[in-house]
């Protein structure tokens, strides 16, 4: 490889644009997952009980639409990022416990070897 | 001594809350081979990942060609040179090897010339240029991957599990192919879970095990008895 090819390869890296460090994506989008649903379920209350309170034909259909129905899209919405998140959580913890049980076995399994060794030499 | 062409400093990975990089230090030199060893569960191809920017590190620091290059896109990267070939060799089943090799001309070069370097390297793939990648061999199909990395014009190439799924001669001729195109400049991390295959080939070594580095230095010099204790765990 030639060192032209190394110089264009070492500009090139320089110029990249560095993003910055990055917070905790995926708890951030649970977090927001749990405001969504909260808030959601709030509104969905909140315009229910002000559109039943209300005689007005008019004021009821606002109250529906700005706090029933956007509470209700709020509430899927928060529903979708938490189970999403938490099962990817969940996973990703059962399988820590399956790479841990698999080197308990393997730790076992030599310990036990190494018995069967020693005494095989006494 | 020259700068190297890559280098993790100190790095810590991990997926949501489970860190699965304990602060990795590790280097390619220029031209060199380097291989990453390592159990199952050890971490290498999250360190692929890193390395190759797909995955940004909550601590460390990712140099390339003495740049800092933390948190680079792996887009960019790959533009750059950075090229990687993962595992399961990430081919389109669907088309045939030329349309694979077609796929590589957004590098700038012309297919013509990918194929002619293509098929001079691996005389295998002129014979089945219009057969579909995904009924060609395990060995066919990484040899596919080789070429279409090579035809990028990488300054580094990320290998992850080369051997996978094939027979032990294959994995051999293969990685002559991994030596011959380091000695023309080219510097490779390859990651291998098979010891042994690697070895042969590789300059330097680096055995990964629970997140950690466990031993590093000259191939040769990875003794049988380290590579036990990380592999069995005792």
């Amino acid at each position: 490889m030639n060192e032209d090819r190394i110089q264009t390869f070492t500009e090139e890296i320089g110029e990249l644009k560095l993003r910055g460090a990055r917070a905790d994506r995926e708890h951030w989008l649970l977090v927001l997952g749990v405001v969504g649903l909260v808030s959601g379920v709030g509104m969905a209350i909140f315009g229910g009980f002000q559109a039943s309170g209300s005689a007005i034909l008019g004021d009821q259909i606002a109250f529906l639409a700005t706090g029933t129905l956007i509470g209700l899209a709020l509430v899927i919405a928060g529903t979708a990022l938490f189970v999403r998140y938490s099962l990817a959580r969940f996973m990703r913890f059962w399988l820590v416990r399956l790479v841990h049980e698999h080197r308990s076995e393997t730790d076992r399994l030599i310990s036990a070897l190494k018995d069967i060794e020693s005494k095989l030499q006494q | 001594m020259s700068t190297p062409i890559l280098e993790l400093r100190n790095i810590r990975a991990s997926y949501g809350s489970i860190e699965v990089l304990h602060g990795v230090n590790l280097t390619v030199g220029r031209g060199e081979v380097v291989a990453l060893l390592g159990p199952n569960g050890a971490g290498k191809s999250t360190l692929i990942k890193v390395a190759s920017g797909i995955l940004r590190p909550s601590a460390g620091q990712l140099v390339i060609a003495g740049r800092d290059a933390t948190g680079a896109s792996a887009n960019a990267l790959a533009r750059a040179g950075l090229c990687t070939i993962p595992e399961g060799r990430g081919i389109f089943p669907n088309l045939t090897v030329r349309e694979n090799l077609l796929m590589a001309t957004y590098s700038g070069h012309k297919l013509s010339d990918i194929e002619q370097s293509t098929y001079a390297r691996f005389p295998r793939l002129a014979e089945r240029r219009s057969q579909l990648a995904g009924t060609m061999s395990g060995g066919e199909q990484q040899m596919l991957s080789l070429a279409r990395a090579l035809a990028t014009d990488p300054v580094i190439l990320l290998l992850d599990e080369l051997s996978m799924g094939l027979a032990p001669l294959i994995v051999s001729e293969l990685y002559q192919q991994v030596a011959a195109i380091a000695a023309e400049g080219v510097s490779v991390l390859v990651v291998e879970q098979f010891a042994r295959t690697v070895l042969g080939v590789a300059d330097q070594a680096v055995l990964l095990a629970h997140g950690k580095v466990q031993a590093f230095g000259k191939a040769s010099e990875i003794g049988e008895d380290v590579l036990a204790s990380a592999y069995l765990g005792s």
